[in-house]
């Protein structure tokens, strides 16, 4: 089973390392690091999450910019262990509030403490929060939230809206506030990644929705909730085509192709009307996981076009028209496009009036880059640009240049018309009022158009 | 509470250790216990603080959790260094696990289990004892994973004190986390233990399911990886199985679901019914999918496992190859292996959109994946004929576009379709010849001269295009040599003109004098030669007719595959390697027969044949396309002129004739008699079975003692056992009185079974043109039916003995044999296909393991124990073919005689 666990920073210093077994050599962090450093010779490929060193094999993940990594001597199961770094790095975060090189050095002797309760002899034991409460004792020192960048989907949350209480996805699980009272909560997040292809003709040639119902409980007691969501919701594609779209699917029932619950959800009357139930443990968690490749209308359409504009010039039309109602706004919306490699300038011109855009090229990459803060539902904007070439081009510029990719977050916008009909807590007292936050958000995943 | 730990990182000017120690024996417990933390602070950076030992042991001693694990923290760093002083806590150690505190009973075996002490871990078997039956569920769960510890330390201790037993019991635990945890300290347990500790009977295995329905996900893993293990009797017991592993596959944890996957995948080799195996087909499919919505490094490990689901049932994901398409944002490795896949999953009706998706690649930024995406281009045509010309109109495309290693690539993956379909796409190559001068990289220069050379009639300019290629002949790598060579030796054979004269003879006296490459220099000799001695030889050899490659890159053979299948979800399914090449460990072999068992085993590798020996399959290597085998000659020998005959002997394959099968080799030992001459009127018959080259084949002699000319032979065989028949006729030449003919008579297995319990009872009747007809009984030796491929490896003897159940083993002595030799034995035993695992000694004998296989899969898994030159061998055998077992006994007698 698992030998080592350890936590490197991005400069490869040690900020946790525990030995499980002492069965492998010295100096494992060390080799590890520079494996990853300089895989396949120094390029900038990625190292695979696996891999074998002189009979030692590397297991790891990147998070919050630090590198969770097990080593073990035998054959287990790869997806185990990512899994479990995944959920170490969780469940520090439940108690640290923050993830960090500084949360974790503040905190060490709580995290060795946490360490022990969730590996024992190199095999996982648990990874529930709640259930790790019983057996720790040392109390989290906070670190400064504020400058710091939150980890995980929720973060998303903290980006240019006030709706959002924004400390809260920062605070711990188990620590008192300043007050001395906990303020009693509970955050429900619809975070939905989807992915489309526009083929050059706009067409869509591939869509997919990745979701997840996120939970983050702060309540006392753990009372027992009722999720309800939609009631059309069915599970499963029909027929032999997967990909074959139907001509309209608007207001129509939300097919998801498949689904997974967290242990904790009880699906009893899931199959009548669509409701889970369960006593959320603390710390946060994926209620359920979704997969849908029904169609969906796209939130933005993205249309890219690249002309020989003379023997070693070109014009670039890049145009995104919002596809979605007024009352919402995408925000921090990146779009890069590749352009050929021997292109030496390019010249940007923005619409008129155009508030919060900045555009690039980015010679080392050859990229224009378009920076847009928000976007408002139903707009259209546009970018043209002029390319000069160091030489003439082949004569297939199109194929040279793109694809156009776009980054965006979306708050309370699903794609997928997944929803939260309700969200009931088993009442303890006519009191008893929590706050409940049911937030929902689209993020592109790969939002790609060819040319 | 105790406000921010790093400050006990901070040091002060004057001693620090003096000024600790001082703190430690505070009186204040709040001061004793931020003293423990700067103590392990300095602790983690490194520092040496062993010799605060005393006095950190010395806070043990208190009621405050959160002081005990901090002592316990350090306590588990330093006893190694320490021992001595280890035993201080001992006694506080044995008093905590007796606490009336559950957290501090379990803390203290847990911790004691970590201390690698000997002395420690005496003290620890009583406390353990106690702990594996703690009325907490949580001492008990804490205690399991100990005993694991404590055999990783001693594990006779483990066995003496009854912990296996104990660990046993705790599977039918009433808690699911100590149920799982017990398998995980089992599973460990039986992985260092030759003998089997942990077999999962038919009652076990309905606990675990039950277990499986209650636990936390990862102790659902272990149960699920121990699971795998256990062979289902039958296909209902299978259907039962995997019905209740099914609904694993809607967990959340990927890991989970991979090891629900295995399970599925191995009950359902077990299932004969094609609806059940069509219906679990359908509900993989979209778990399968939901795992690469995973973070990426999941997405990689379920990416490597499809890739093996793929190969061995392509249908499971027939339809989903869009959601192998490549994302914009995918790491580098994820894309890589999405591009395997979507090759392995191409088909004559997704064709048209994958080659669109990898035109899209093609002109992505990564130069890796851009190859590779090329790459897949040419690979989809090999694969599919009907779409070949759609893939070859691709990569001209891209071809056009001009971009150097796009083109390169291009021209090394056309290569290989001109050698799928000879004479098809030869229109292309002029495309292709005006991208020459871009070619910078060996493998495509190779690719492209192959193309010349291969093509020299077709193109007009061949002559000047591989002269432009010759000027820089010496300076060009290996690789591009070798085809040079021999492309200018074809173009000279097809276009014997003035000017590819000159050029052989630059290129022949470039790669005999002026290189000190052997592999060259011998090739060119053998060309010379070849060319000076019989130029029409010379074309037959090396324009002969090429063989048609298929796509089988990357491709795994059957029986790797199926061991890799046998491991999905583990490393060896990402690695797509078998556990032995990267698990080195042979943990806590303590007993020295055990030792020498390993050993052995070891060296037992390294003789068997390693796949591939010879190399790169034929679509990937450039190398074979010529069709001199150019054999490996000792480094730097100059080739002495007097060695011609030879070498060509060596070319046209002289050496490695095919040894008549039909004519027994001379010295073969003379056959029993069965049919005596007196009882055959003068003809005497003697015969026997035997198996040669994975036939088998019955070695026939007749003698004709009659005075007059036999002739005519035919001979049949009665319905026996094996349902063995003669597979072609039996070819006797006319026999003169005097003389007699021996033949091989191919068998085939499996024609006309009788039935009945097994006997090796061979009934035959064989007549000729001049006598009545003659029966008479042979004996069926059950060796003749072992096959070639019956060597197991260790790992999966050990498996298959554990899992067959006790009432499958059989053992007989055989007092008649005798073992003068171990390694003669072993020898013998395997050339009849008895193939040696491993040995260990056990006193004064000697215990052999090894392994044969029967068609159909029934294997035999075999321990033999003798003493070296004493006459009398035991014979154990498990074999899920009870039946066989006295024919097994009886083969094994003749075998060791």
């Amino acid at each position: 089973m698992i030998s080592q666990f350890f936590v490197l920073s991005q400069r490869g210093d040690h900020i946790v390392f525990r030995d499980y077994r002492g069965e492998v050599p010295k100096g494992s962090a060390e080799i590890f690091f520079r494996k990853v450093k300089f895989w396949n010779d120094d390029e900038a490929e990625e190292a695979p999450p696996v891999f074998n060193v002189d009979g030692v094999n590397y297991i790891h993940v990147k998070v919050a910019g630090l590198f969770f990594v097990v080593t073990t001597m035998v054959n287990v199961s790869p997806s185990l262990l990512l899994e479990l770094l995944q959920r170490i790095a969780r469940v520090t975060k439940d108690y640290l509030g923050v993830l960090n090189e500084d949360s974790l050095r503040k905190n060490f002797i709580l995290v060795y403490e946490l360490l022990d309760e969730v590996i024992d002899f190199g095999y996982p034991q648990t990874t529930s929060t709640e259930v790790l409460k019983s057996y720790i004792f040392n109390e989290p020192i906070m670190v400064d939230a504020g400058r710091l960048p939150p980890l995980g989907p929720a973060a998303m949350f903290m980006q240019g809206t006030k709706r959002m209480p924004g400390t809260a996805v920062t605070k711990s699980v188990v620590a008192n506030e300043p007050g001395g009272k906990k303020r009693e909560e509970i955050f429900v997040d619809i975070i939905e990644r989807i992915s489309v292809t526009f083929s050059s003709s706009g067409y869509i040639l591939t869509s997919e929705i990745d979701g997840t119902i996120q939970m983050k409980s702060y309540l006392t007691g753990n009372p027992e909730i009722r999720l309800a969501l939609n009631e059309d919701l069915s599970i499963g594609r029909t027929g032999s085509s997967s990909y074959d779209y139907r001509s309209s699917s608007g207001g129509g029932a939300v097919i998801l192709d498949d689904c997974n619950f967290h242990e904790s959800v009880h699906l009893d009357s899931f199959d009548i009307d669509r409701t889970l139930t369960l006593i959320p443990p603390d710390g946060e968690f994926a209620v359920m996981n979704y997969r849908m490749t029904q169609e969906f209308k796209p939130p933005f359409r993205v249309t890219a076009l690249i002309e020989e504009a003379g023997p070693s010039r070109a014009d670039v039309l890049l145009k995104i028209r919002a596809d979605f109602s007024a009352n919402v706004t995408a925000n921090t919306i990146t779009v890069q496009m590749p352009v050929p490699s021997y292109t030496m300038r390019a010249s940007f011109e923005l619409e008129a009036g155009a508030v919060g855009q900045t555009t690039d090229f980015k010679e080392g990459s050859r990229r224009l880059e378009w920076n847009l803060k928000k976007i408002v539902g139903g707009s259209e904007h546009t970018l043209r640009a002029k390319l000069t070439f160091s030489q003439e081009s082949h004569g297939n510029i199109t194929k040279e240049a793109g694809p156009v990719n776009m980054n965006f977050t979306i708050p309370m916008y699903n794609a997928s018309k997944l929803q939260v009909r309700y969200l009931q807590i088993a009442k303890k007292s006519k009191t008893y009022n929590p706050y409940r936050w049911v937030r929902y958000v689209t993020q592109a995943n790969s939002y790609v158009a060819r040319l | 509470m105790s406000g921010h730990d790093s400050k006990y990182f901070s040091t002060t000017k004057k001693g620090e250790i003096p000024e600790l120690k001082e703190e430690l024996n505070s009186q204040y417990k709040d001061k004793r216990k931020d003293a423990v933390k700067k103590v392990i602070a300095a602790m983690t950076v490194g520092k040496d603080v062993s010799s605060l030992f005393t006095d950190v042991v010395n806070c043990m001693q208190t009621e405050n959790l959160e002081l005990k694990k901090l002592v316990y923290l350090y306590l588990i760093n330093y006893a190694k260094s320490q021992p001595d002083l280890a035993i201080l806590a001992v006694n506080t150690f044995v008093k905590d696990s007796q606490d009336p505190n559950p957290l501090i009973r379990a803390l203290a075996v847990r911790t004691m289990g970590c201390i690698r002490v000997d002395k420690i871990t005496e003290y620890l078997c009583d406390p353990l004892q106690r702990c594996l039956k703690d009325d907490d569920p949580y001492v008990r769960k804490t205690a399991a994973i100990c005993v694991a510890k404590l055999y990783d330390i001693n594990a006779e201790l483990v066995e003496d004190r009854g912990f296996l037993e104990a660990l046993k019991d705790l599977i039918s635990d009433n808690n699911p986390m100590v149920v799982a945890n017990a398998v995980a300290a089992l599973a460990e347990i039986q992985d260092s233990s030759v003998r089997p500790v942990f077999e999962i009977t038919s009652h076990t295995l309905s606990k675990l399911l039950t277990a499986l329905n209650e636990c936390t996900e990862w102790g659902q893993v272990f149960i699920l990886d121990s699971l795998s293990r256990y062979k289902a009797a039958d296909a209902r017991e299978a259907e039962n199985i995997v019905e209740r592993v099914t609904p694993r596959l809607q967990h959340a944890n990927c890991a989970v679901v991979l090891s629900a996957v295995k399970i599925i995948l191995l009950q359902m080799e077990l299932i004969t019914s094609t609806d059940v195996v069509r219906n679990l087909c359908k509900k993989m499919a979209p778990p399968l999918v939901t795992l690469l919505s995973a973070e990426p490094e999941i997405q990689y490990v379920a990416l490597r496992n499809i890739n093996l689901i793929v190969q061995k049932r392509p249908t499971i994901l027939a339809h989903e190859i869009k959601v192998f398409f490549c994302k914009y944002n995918d790491p580098i490795y994820v894309k890589m292996e999405k591009l395997e896949i979507m090759i392995k999953l191409a088909s004559d009706r997704n064709i048209d959109q994958v080659l669109l998706e990898f035109k899209e690649y093609a002109t992505e930024v990564d130069v890796d994946f851009v190859r590779k995406a090329v790459r897949a281009i040419g690979r989809c045509a090999i694969k599919l004929e009907r779409a070949a010309e759609r893939c070859i109109s691709v990569l001209l495309e891209l071809i056009k576009i001009k971009v150097n290693y796009v083109v390169q690539e291009a021209i090394i993956v056309i290569k290989d379709i001109f050698r799928r379909y000879p004479n098809t796409y030869e229109s292309i190559i002029a495309t292709l010849c005006e991208s020459l001068d871009t070619l910078d990289e060996p493998e495509a220069k190779a690719s492209m001269i192959w193309i010349i050379g291969e093509y020299a009639e077709r193109i007009d300019n061949a002559d000047e295009l591989l002269e432009s290629f010759l000027e820089t002949f010496p300076e060009e790598p290996a690789l591009v040599q070798l085809q040079l060579l021999t492309a200018t030796v074809k173009l000279f054979l097809k276009k014997p003109t003035e000017g590819p004269q000159q050029m052989i003879q630059a290129v022949l006296n470039n790669a005999t004098v002026e290189t000190d490459n052997p592999d060259l220099r011998d090739r060119a000799y053998i060309y010379w030669r070849l060319l000076s001695t019989d130029p029409e030889a010379a074309k037959d050899v090396v324009l002969a007719e090429k063989p048609v490659i298929s796509d089988d890159s990357n491709q795994l053979d059957s029986s790797l595959l199926d061991e890799l299948l046998a491991n999905i979800s583990t490393l060896s399914s990402v690695y797509h390697k078998p556990p032995e090449s990267f698990v080195s460990r042979v943990k806590a072999a303590p007993r020295a027969d055990d030792e020498e068992f390993a050993d052995t085993a070891e060296t037992g590798y390294s003789e068997s044949p390693s796949q591939g020996v010879d190399g790169a399959s034929p679509s990937s290597s450039v190398g074979t396309s010529s069709n001199v085998p150019v054999k490996q000659p000792a480094a730097g020998s100059p080739p002495a002129p007097a060695a011609m005959p030879d070498l060509l002997g060596d070319l046209m394959g002289m050496d490695n004739a095919i040894v008549p099968v039909d004519e027994p080799a001379p010295s073969s030992p003379p056959l029993p008699i069965l049919l005596p001459s007196t009882t055959g009127q003068g003809l005497q018959i003697s015969a026997q079975l035997t198996r040669r080259d994975g036939q088998i084949y019955y070695d026939i002699s007749f003698e004709n003692g009659t005075q007059g000319v036999l002739d005519g032979f035919m001979i049949q065989f009665n319905k026996n056992t094996f349902g063995l028949a003669a597979g072609e006729a039996l070819k006797v030449p006319p026999l003169q009185p005097g003389t007699s003919a021996r033949t091989l008579l191919q068998m085939v297995p499996f024609q006309n079974i009788s039935p009945g319990a097994p006997n090796s009872l061979l009934q035959v009747a064989v007549k000729n043109n001049q006598q009545p007809v003659w029966y008479f009984n042979d004996k069926i030796p059950l060796h003749v039916f072992f096959v070639e491929d019956g060597k197991m490896e260790r790992a999966s003897f050990l498996e298959a003995w554990k899992s067959l159940p006790d009432d499958h083993e059989f053992t007989k002595e055989l007092p008649g044999s005798v073992i003068s030799s171990i390694d003669a034995t072993v020898e013998r035993l395997a050339a009849s296909n008895v193939f040696f695992i491993a040995k260990r000694k056990n006193g004064n004998m000697d215990v052999l393991y090894l392994s044969a296989k029967m068609p159909r899969g029934i294997p035999f898994l075999i321990e033999i124990t003798a003493a070296v030159g004493v006459p009398g061998v035991k014979c154990a055998v498990k074999t899920p073919n009870k039946e066989m077992v006295p024919l097994f006994f009886e083969a094994m007698e003749v075998l060791t005689k």
